[in-house]
Formats: C-alpha cells, structure tokens, sequence
C-alpha cells in the first residue's frame, strides 16, 4: 500500500482575490520502507505536499492514495482521523507544539488522543523515550525547561509514539548544530531500518541527502521536477546546476580534481572511495 | 477571513488615499458627532449624499460598503424584534394574531438602522483608504498635544503599529500550531467538553510560549538598535497637511453647521 | 590594536549555572572573529554582553579601550550593531523602509535626511525595490538583508552576526555569507559572526571556540580547524577536506592535512608532480 498523488492540485483561498496555486497537477508514487527527501526551494510547495500526506490540506482537484486510503477532490472524506494516526507529521519547529506539564503527558497527548489508555499511554511513553534519547528521568520534568534540540526530540517523541506507519518530517534540523542534527537524522534512519517505518524527510541541507536517504523527490514551481534514487539524483551536475543546489563537498571536490586533470568515475560519491582513486592516481605517477 | 471588508485596507489610488490621516481621522470625528445630532431625516439625508460622494472619489465600490455593514444585519434584525415588543406607541400599522405592530416600532429601528449604517460607512472609508501605519502615525500626532496630561502618545503609537506588525505573524503561527495539534489527534470542533478544553489547551499554551519569546527577542532587537522609552525619537514619515486636507475639514463643518441649524429648526418647532 | 578586549567575563542567568564563565579574548580592529560552538555553549550569551543587552556579573568588556559599564553603555551601543538570528523577530517597521528607519529615529537622525540614508543602505543590500514591501511579503534571506541594511544605516565600528544565517534556505544562507565578506572586504568594521558553518570558519581570521561557557580554544582557523581530536570531543563538525585528507593518509599518500577544498586540491596536484 504505497502512496499515490494522481493529478492533484492544490489552491490556497480558492474563489477569492487571493487565489494561489501551490501544486499543479502532482502525479506520484511515493516507496513504502525508505527514506525519501523532498527538495526543493523556499516556495515551490514542499510544505503544502507533505500537508496532503495526514489530510491536514485537502487536494482540490485530483485524487490520492495514502496506505489504504482514498482521498478524492470532489468527495468530502471521512475518518481522517485514522489517516492522521498512520501518517505521523513533524512540522517544523516542533519544540513549539508542547504544551503539556510533564514530559511523559506530552507524549502521550497523541495516542490518549488515538483512543489509548492511561495505562498503555504510559508504557508507550517508556518504550519511546530512550529511542530518541531520553531517559525515565525525564518523565516528570517540564518540557519548558529543557534545551532547544531536547525539546524537539521530545515533539518527535510525541509523534513516534502514534505509532505511525508513515513518518513525515518538515526540515526536522533547522536551527539544530551539526551534533544535533546528526542526532536527529540517526534517529530517523533507525526508525526506518529498526521499526521499518516509511520516512520522509524535508530538507535543504545536501549532505544529509546524499548521507541518510535513498530516494529524492524534487519539487519546483508546484510540480514534480525529478524523481531517482539519490546516486542517479547527485549523478546528474547539470540538473543541480539548474536547480541551483550547491552539491554537498565530496561532489565539489571531486568536480575539482577532475578540472586539475584527474581521472574519477562521476558515480563515486563516498569519502573512502575518492581518496583510494586519488591516492591509485598519485602513486601512479611514481 | 479575506471576506471582511469593515477594517480592511484597499490599496488603491485616489484623492482620499492621499489625504492627511489627521485629517481624515477629525472629519470622521466630525461627522461623528454630526451623527449623533438629532436633525430628522434631511440631515442624514444631505449626510448619506456626502458619504456616498466621499465613497465614489475613494473609488470605493458601493458593494464593498454593503460588505462592511453585512456583519451588523444580525444586530439590527434583533433591534427591530425588541423594538416590535418593546414600543408601543404611535399609530397601529397592522395586527396579526392579536399582536399589533406600532408605527414608532419602526421608525425608531429605521433611526438607528440610518445613524449605523452611516457611522460604519465613515469609520469603513478611513480605514479603507488610509494604512495602518498611517492611522497610526495620525492617531500620534493628534494625540501629541495631550502629553501635557501626560498621555504618551508616543508610546500608544509604538504599541499599535508593533501590534498592527505581528498581527499577520501571529495569525500564520496559530495555524500551524493548529495544524501541528491536528497531527497529534486533536479535533478543535468534535468531542467532549473536556476534550475541547484540552484541545484549546493545546493551542493557547504554544500560541503563548511563542509569543512571549518573540516579545523577548524583539525588545532585544530594539534595544539594540538604540531604543530607550521615553527618549526623544525624531520620526522617518512626516505628515503634512495639503490643500484637500484643508477642503475636507473646512467641508465637515460646513456639514456640521447644517445639521446643527437643522437641529436647532427641528427643535424650533416643537 | 585590539577593539575589544573581554577579561575574566562571568554571567549567569539563574544564580546557580554559569553561562558564560571566566572568559578572556580579545579581538582586532578590523578583523572577521567566528565564535562556534555547540547550542548552549554560551556564544549568543557572549554577544549580549557585548553590546549590554545583558549585565555582567563578573570581569570586564572594554571597547576601544573604554570600559563598557552602565554610563557607557548607550555610547558603546552606537558603536555595536546586532543581527539576531530570527528574521521574523527583528523586524520592527511596517515596511522595508521603516525598518532601516528605526534606528536612525532613536539616534534622532533629522526626517529630512533619513530618506537618502535609507535609500544607500537598502541599495548596499539589493534591496532597495522593496523598500514599501511589508515583511510578510519578504523571505527569511531578505528580511535579513534589510537587518544588516539597519545595522549599517548607524554606521557601527562593530558587527555581531547571532547565528543570523542559521534559519535561512540554503540560498539565503549564501546571499548573507557574501554580504557579510563584502562588509568586511570594503569597510574597516570589526565582524563577530557566531556560527556553526565550518565553511565561514575557514574563511575568517580567527576563531574562538566555546564549551559549556569557557572558552576552550582560540586561534587562527587553520590551526583550530586541524584540531580534529578536540573538536570531536566538542561535538563541532569537522572540515570535509580534513576527512579527505585522514582517507589519502589511510591510504598510505603523505600528504598534509587541510582545512579547505582549495588547498586538498593544490595539495594533491604537488603530490602528483613530485611522485
């Protein structure tokens, strides 16, 4: 049961003055079991895509496919409820969506909301905070008085513990240092291979892509402008060219060596693998 | 939301854009308290025909007055059932059932429903045509003249127009958070009462995390930039009043005597 | 000549943990400072301090060798200029141009020259076709053009930079990156810029590395950034090209560890002539 956009498009304040398009006519198929980023730039309709995913925005044309699912444009759906607790949504800057006195209430805020007991709304706190990195300890503390990167692994907690199906992070390390947003895409790439979640992740930083995920979803102007895997996505420079992505360092450096008259494979993307071409070139000058 | 026409700002170009924000806000003053003198219909009368021609030079669009009058429907249908319970005197118009419906019943509801819908044309054509840091920046300078009661004019203009700023700002942040609780199973509109409370809960508390540090932030930012209350500012935007300015005010109370005279006829009378 | 000089600084902000404890730096007239650092490790508490948005508890700023205390802090404000991190939250005008504005009204600039001033800054920072443009029309990148654009209208000796690209796209975050090295190649103003960008890093003439409120290193960058043992240890990234260079040296190639890409590259094609 994948994820399917057939022909949908989205317009914000429809009818009025206003009228904007944000997605035109988007027909896609999203892998169930990998890690998928969306790229693209401030604008084109990254945030207004992932919002169709849990039905917080509804297409107002074309039809989608979420697990089993179907939301179609010109009928009215019910039960979105189900759908949100399948599809969990991390926006971004989640750390300000916490309300609640305690850590472990605001947790388990999401599935006493799904139907959960107080009794199961507990084991399931306990069972999630050391998956993002928060021991019991925590439980009763305030999340107001923890640090920024902690807070959100407390929001993402809160998420996790829905249980969902599908996980869809809105540039989930915005604002976070380089430790914490290595932090946090660990975290999502084990939820990925460990609980086999789906997991989608938006994001503007390169490296990540290449580093933590399998497939690439580009979105420009309100459409779809590529979807590949991420070695053919970083493979074509004339498409981040005209995309004007700067390309994480190994392609930058890589395109260099090549200008200085060095013989690399466009498709060598890891660390170890450039140094062991360069080194092989180097010594074979010896 | 993009419906409400009462307060909303239409960027457009005409005479009564331009205008002095002093001096539209004291002809609006003005033909406030022309309203409120009791002058019989011809006043209004002569009142409507200048705020319909006033209207026409802003370019406004009558539908767009019809629009911010629309939210007062409901206010004056209740008027006029209190006012057929109410009153009972006058002639008796017509009787249906056994209940008798007085002339004065509807005259009175008529004589509001006039003075309302004039006052809400008047307000809706300065907001209309004038921006809010405009108002605000008219709202200071008229207001510069009490500091000698120690009204801080200043500081009122500075409040409003940060307001005015974060309005926009605030009303995205509330949608997200919404959105954001939605994920995490809320329902804003279904549910029990104490499920409601929570809901509201988990959207008030953030709403205000969020406020309160962005409050924070800012006076950091203004203080920064050299901002000390109560410290003399010299001001970027200088207001100054023009020849039409002149012609508005010198035309209020023209209106204003008029009315007055009609007022002072009518009572004559009697 | 040092424009600021920091001695034996304390701060806290609840009288139990120190935020900023007993540190000492000094920085030059004229020169691009990075300050990094993992969040919490005190660096924005530090630029706080520098232009007296908080009070010391402890030690002593000195800026052009005056001491910054509660007489001289209005004075030593007019020399500092701040652009915080959040876009959203330094936007105090209406529009473009009342927010360059702002500044200049509380340093009682007369209204007939503020115009002009305006116009130059907006024009330094590419902005001035929005100058009517209100800020939610404005994205992140420019709204923090315009910040910079209020900074500079008050002609400051000294910019501190809070982090003030991190909540950029990565395109704003470039347009801010080239701002900040023109400001710096054209004027003689003094640049702090707190930061986790390596890439900034390597670029500056010298950085200061903070840990949990002490300062643990300073330094010129090529010197900081080789320092890859402690700098794992301070949870800070490590440059991509000194990765690359621990893989050639793994595979046996001496070559010498660098900081930036440039310099892998000179590096190896030396190492290409000489073998």
């Amino acid at each position: 049961m994948p994820i399917t956009f057939k022909n949908v498009e989205h317009t914000y304040n429809n009818g009025t003055p206003f009228e904007y398009v944000a997605l035109k006519n988007i027909s896609l198929q999203i892998p169930e079991g990998k890690v998928t980023a969306i790229i693209g730039e401030t604008g084109s309709g990254k945030t207004t895509l992932v919002q169709h995913l849990n039905a917080l925005l509804l297409p107002t044309q074309g039809e989608l496919e979420i697990l089993d699912k179907k939301i179609i444009a010109t009928e009215k759906p019910t039960d979105l409820k189900a759908l949100r607790k399948q599809v969990g949504l991390v926006f971004q800057f989640p750390e300000y969506q916490l309300f609640e006195e305690t850590i472990a209430k605001d947790i388990a805020f999401g599935p006493k909301n799904f139907g959960a007991s107080e009794e199961e709304a507990l084991t399931i706190v306990k069972e999630i905070m050391p998956v993002v990195g928060l021991d019991e300890s925590y439980m009763e503390k305030s999340p107001f008085d923890l640090s920024g990167g902690q807070k959100r692994r407390v929001a993402i907690a809160g998420i996790l513990a829905m249980n969902p199906n599908v996980l869809v992070l809105d540039e989930p390390t915005a604002g976070l240092d380089p430790q914490g947003a290595k932090d946090m895409m660990d975290l999502f790439v084990r939820t990925n291979k460990e609980f086999h979640k789906t997991v989608l992740i938006v994001t503007h930083d390169m490296e990540h892509v290449l580093n933590y995920c399998d497939e690439v979803i580009v979105v420009k102007n309100g459409e779809i402008k590529k979807q590949c895997q991420v070695q053919e996505f970083f493979e074509s420079l004339e498409l981040l060219e005209e995309l004007r992505i700067n390309p994480p360092a190994i392609i930058r450096l890589r395109e260099e060596l090549i200008k200085v008259g060095f013989h690399i494979d466009s498709s060598i993307l890891s660390i170890d693998e450039l140094a062991k071409t360069v080194a092989k070139e180097v010594k074979h000058h010896e | 939301m993009n419906n409400i026409a009462l307060g909303k700002y239409l960027p457009l170009n005409s005479v009564i854009h331009k205008m002095d924000p002093r001096a539209k806000i004291c002809a609006m003053l003005i033909m406030m308290i022309a309203i409120f003198i009791p002058a019989g219909y011809t006043g209004y009368m002569i009142m409507g025909v200048v705020i319909i021609a006033v209207a026409q030079l802003a370019k406004l669009k009558m539908n767009f007055l019809w629009r911010a009058m629309k939210p007062m429907l409901f206010m004056l249908s209740f008027l006029l059932i209190i006012n057929l319970i109410v009153v009972r005197t006058g002639n008796v118009l017509i009787t249906i059932g056994g209940w008798s419906i007085y002339s004065d019943a509807i005259s009175q509801t008529l004589y509001i429903v006039v003075r309302l819908a004039l006052m809400i044309m008047i307000t809706t054509i300065l907001t209309a045509t004038t921006k809010p840091l405009e108002l605000t920046l008219g709202i200071e300078d008229l207001l510069k003249p009490f500091k000698v009661i120690h009204v801080p004019a200043h500081e009122i203009a500075m409040m409003i127009s940060i307001a005015l700023r974060f309005i926009p700002t605030l009303i995205e942040e509330t949608q997200r958070i919404m959105k954001a609780q939605a994920s995490r199973g809320v329902d804003m509109e279904n549910g029990k009462l104490m499920d409601k409370m929570k809901a509201i809960l988990s959207l008030i508390v953030p709403l205000f995390v969020s406020a309160f540090q962005r409050a924070e932030e800012l006076a950091y930012a203004m203080e920064a930039r050299g901002y000390i209350p109560n410290r003399h500012r010299t001001r970027y935007k200088q207001l100054k009043m023009k020849g039409m300015d002149y012609v508005l005010l010198i035309g209020c109370f023209c209106i204003l005597g008029i009315i007055i005279l009609l007022s002072v006829g009518n009572f004559g009378l009697i | 000549m040092d424009k600021i000089s920091v001695e034996n600084l304390t701060f806290s902000y609840d009288k139990e943990k120190n935020a900023v404890e007993d540190v000492s730096f000094s920085i030059a007239e004229g020169s691009y400072t990075t300050i990094v650092g993992h969040n919490g490790s005190g660096k924005s508490t530090i630029a706080k301090l520098l232009i007296g948005l908080l009070d010391k508890d402890q030690g002593h700023i000195y800026i052009d060798n005056q001491e910054l205390d509660y007489d001289s802090v209005y004075d030593i404000r007019d020399k500092v200029g701040i652009v915080f991190q959040n876009p959203d939250n330094q936007f105090i005008g209406a529009t473009v141009a009342d927010d360059i504005a702002f500044g200049l009204e509380n340093h009682q600039i007369k209204s007939e020259k503020m115009q002009s001033i305006i116009e130059k800054f907006a024009n330094k920072v590419g902005m001035i076709k929005y100058l009517d443009s209100e800020p939610t029309k404005l994205s992140g990148g420019q709204k923090q053009r315009v910040a910079i654009a209020g900074v500079l209208a008050m002609t400051p000796e000294i910019i501190i930079f809070d982090e003030s690209t991190s909540m950029l796209d990565p395109q704003g975050k470039a347009d801010i990156n080239e701002l900040i090295q023109e400001i710096h190649k054209e004027s003689n103003i003094t640049i702090i810029s707190i930061t986790h960008d390596i890439e900034e890093v390597s670029k500056s003439d010298y950085v200061i590395v903070m840990d949990r409120g002490h300062v643990v290193m300073r330094g010129k960058p090529d010197e900081i950034l080789l320092k890859e043992k402690e700098l794992v240890k301070l949870q800070l990234d490590i440059p991509f090209a000194l990765k690359f260079t621990n893989a050639l040296k793994k595979e046996n190639i001496d070559i010498k560890s660098c900081t930036t890409l440039e310099r892998v590259v000179e590096e190896v094609c030396q190492l290409r002539l000489k073998m």
